[in-house]
């Protein structure tokens, strides 16, 4: 309501590129919105509700996730609690879903709860949000499906079923206590300069030092006696795809810098302040440019521009893709 | 005017002995071939010297280590060979009566924190070795020892006479047992004596002394059968199912004191510098010694079994606060199935510091963090202290969720209980 009133023009205007690329069909360059709409096929076109941004939050709250033991008060604990077991067991719980030795919890440590990992605590206040490599406004399970198809190399979540819904409202829990228009402290990833020049020989090097023990030397993983993974492979065919956050080398810094390596401090959280910027970045680069499943819909990212420095892949909106990428990708494009 | 006079006569006398003393030593110095003052090397790190003689940061076997008492602090002495400081003028027999008696030359009692009722098993020829080392494989610190800060009559040492005549029983080298092997005398030696491994795991009595010195003797079932040593729980070592090495075989045993885990679970408090210092660098045969030794100790028939091992895998339960606070703050490491990962994050199933009868070491590190042992070739792993986030009640429920699921069968843990371990941790940390 507050955001249709906000941004009546940005509402409008949405509802116009939708019902236009409807009728338009698949003329000229597909854009992202059509992927939301083919995914949703089966829902009624007339029902698919035009996505508003929310407002940029004016403020910052401290750092603070909700308890899970109070669950059993809330009238939909057990819908939450499943959404957490989803996060956090998601190739064990979504195996048609999740391609990859992945599950949300891999690069979301904890199931959303630890700082600086991309914490989900206060971020279901942030959506709908406009995104600029599908260049639209995209919802929370939007979002959810960005992750199953490049960081889980797998395939969207239907938005109607209850995983989906239990995954939402686990999401929203996380925010329950979040003002509509703040922003956590330490929820996102850490921001490392682009300046840092990698060096991947220096990167190698730390990776075998400080990562393998947990990560294997080749990037492997590692599992329990029961053969499931424990560590997540960081390349290699059960990795994430290279069109996934974590194949870019300074959202793979921002990460390692604020979550990496655990075990290493007596301190909560313990994966802050063990690696100096330089650090991080020598070894994102070396992990994240090994060799891992493709995700040939990528050229399509960042159709109106602004993609970052360390995008792996070709695109389409730069105009340096081959004809042999553009034919392997599928049309029209999937992910976001 | 009197004191000062005498004062000075003392300092006159003394330094008239040091010198001359200096001198004759080094005329008659008894060289020690290198092949013996390696095996006092070896017997140095069994002995677990560097432990108490030595601080952090400081030259090895100075000294200066603080050990607080209920009356004061007493600091470990500089048993490096400096002759003026340190021990370089024992002979030998003042050595051995110091190591192995606690009576320094001149008739001074040490304090029985010095474990010498241990030591006094210790055989001539490993006496001999390490006197050797500390004469010349130490080097020399020209650094004083430390008085302690009791106040008198604390201070006075002869009452340590009539310790040890009532404590110490056992007052003589190790006895082979006949109808044992030589590797289980050996594991017994070395457990008993040079390792002293009764001065943590053994419980005390009245007088602060070890209620039995060894496996025998009427209070032989209490050698070793766990012992609250600060605010950490030195485990039973006996055969009992829980809380014991009933469940260890004799590889798990040396797995642990070799690299500071086994499959299941890491050793938490001051057993991980005992494995930093001393055990990573026995010789397997010793360690295997050891382990067949304390697996042949009988366990208290008093002491609770395990229950067969059914292990359900306890899930997050919207009824149960401790699943679901484990679920939140734990399982990102051990796992929401509790099995953690092998040799990184121990698993919950039969880890004794879980299910220990006495939930103490489970609330320590709950509350204070700790640190894998530092061993050579094994990346250390290191758990985050969470007092600062955790409430009483919420470690309680973590306690008790961890104590009762995959089959383990630690009692409930109240908030109580956890508020007193922290206020014992933010005294000693």
């Amino acid at each position: 309501m507050q955001n249709s009133k906000t941004h009546p023009r940005a509402n409008l205007s949405m509802r116009t590129l939708l019902a236009a690329s409807m009728l338009a069909g698949l003329a000229f360059q597909p854009t992202m919105a059509q992927t939301a709409l083919a995914q949703t096929a089966s829902s009624p076109a007339a029902a698919a509700p035009a996505l508003v941004a929310k407002p940029k939050p004016t403020h910052e709250v401290p750092f603070k996730a909700p308890d899970l033991a109070s669950l059993a008060h809330e009238p939909n604990g057990a819908e939450i609690l499943y959404g957490y077991r989803l996060m956090t067991q998601t190739k064990k719980l979504l195996p048609n879903n999740v391609g990859a030795a992945m599950n949300c919890t891999s690069c979301h440590l904890g199931g959303g709860f630890v700082p600086h990992s991309s914490a989900f605590v206060g971020q279901n206040a942030l959506y709908p949000m406009y995104n600029p490599r599908a260049a639209r406004v995209v919802s929370m399970a939007d979002r959810i499906n960005g992750c199953m198809m490049r960081s889980m190399n797998g395939k969207p979540i239907p938005k109607n079923s209850p995983e989906m819904k239990a995954m939402l409202a686990f999401m929203a829990w996380m925010a329950k206590d979040v003002p509509a228009d703040a922003k956590v402290k330490g929820a996102a990833l850490y921001k490392i300069s682009t300046s840092i020049k990698p060096d991947p020989v220096r990167g190698k090097a730390i990776y075998a030092e400080r990562c393998a023990a947990c990560h294997g030397i080749d990037g492997e993983g590692s599992k329990n006696a029961k053969g499931e993974y424990v560590f997540p492979p960081l390349w290699g065919p059960d990795s994430f795809n290279i069109g996934a956050g974590m194949a870019r080398t300074y959202t793979a810094a921002g990460f390692v810098k604020g979550a990496m390596p655990v075990a290493d401090s007596l301190h909560l959280p313990t994966g802050v302040g063990r690696m100096s910027d330089q650090d991080a970045v020598d070894v994102a680069d070396y992990f994240s440019h090994q060799p891992r499943p493709d995700f040939p819909a990528a050229i399509y990212d960042w159709p109106k521009g602004g993609a970052p420095k360390d995008v792996r892949y070709c695109l389409v909106s730069l105009g340096n893709c081959t004809p042999a990428e553009i034919a392997k990708a599928p049309k029209p494009p999937g992910g976001k | 005017m009197k004191v000062t006079n005498k004062k000075s006569r003392f300092y006159y006398v003394s330094g008239f002995l040091l010198i001359f003393g200096a001198v004759g030593l080094a005329q008659a110095a008894p060289q020690f071939s290198q092949q013996e003052i390696e095996r006092g090397a070896y017997v140095a790190k069994v002995g677990d010297c560097i432990a108490c003689h030595a601080v952090q940061g400081g030259k090895p076997f100075a000294g200066g280590f603080p050990m607080p008492l209920p009356v004061g602090t007493i600091y470990s002495s500089n048993i490096t060979p400096d002759p003026t400081y340190g021990i370089g003028k024992y002979s030998f027999e003042d050595f051995d009566r110091a190591v192995r008696h606690g009576v320094a030359p001149g008739g001074k009692y040490l304090y029985p924190a010095m474990p010498y009722p241990s030591y006094a098993k210790v055989t001539p020829e490993d006496m001999k070795a390490l006197y050797a080392y500390f004469m010349q494989g130490v080097k020399p610190v020209a650094q004083p020892n430390k008085p302690p800060t009791m106040i008198w009559p604390l201070t006075i040492r002869w009452p340590l006479a009539i310790w040890n005549w009532m404590y110490v029983s056992e007052d003589h080298v190790y006895r082979p047992d006949p109808k044992q092997g030589a590797q289980w005398n050996r594991g017994a030696y070395l457990t008993e004596g040079l390792g002293h491994c009764g001065a943590c795991h053994t419980p005390r009595g009245i007088g602060m002394q070890e209620k039995a010195l060894s496996a025998s003797g009427a209070s032989g079932s209490l050698f070793l059968s766990g012992a609250k040593i600060e605010s950490w729980y030195a485990r039973n070592l006996r055969g009992n199912d829980v809380g014991g090495l009933g469940n260890w075989s004799v590889a798990d045993i040396v797995q642990l004191l070799k690299t500071g885990r086994n499959s299941s679970g890491a050793a938490v408090g001051s057993m991980t510098e005992v494995i930093h210092h001393s055990s990573q660098y026995w010789t397997d045969a010793d360690l295997q010694a050891v382990a067949i030794y304390l697996k042949s100790l009988p366990a208290d028939p008093n002491k609770p079994k395990a229950p067969p091992p059914v292990a359900p895998v306890p899930q997050p339960d919207l009824h149960s606060a401790g699943s679901l606070a484990y679920a939140q703050y734990c399982a990102v490491c051990h796992q929401n199935d509790g099995e953690g990962a092998a040799g990184v994050f121990p698993a919950m199933a039969g880890n004794p510091t879980v299910e220990s009868r006495d939930a103490l070491n489970l609330i320590h590190v709950i509350l204070a963090g700790g640190k894998t042992a530092e061993v050579k070739g094994v990346h250390p792993f290191t758990m985050p202290a969470f007092a600062g986030v955790l409430s009483d009640q919420q470690v309680a429920d973590i306690a008790t969720f961890v104590r009762s699921g995959w089959g383990n069968s630690g009692a409930a843990v109240s908030a109580s209980e956890v508020a007193k371990v922290r206020a014992d941790i933010a005294k000693t940390h």
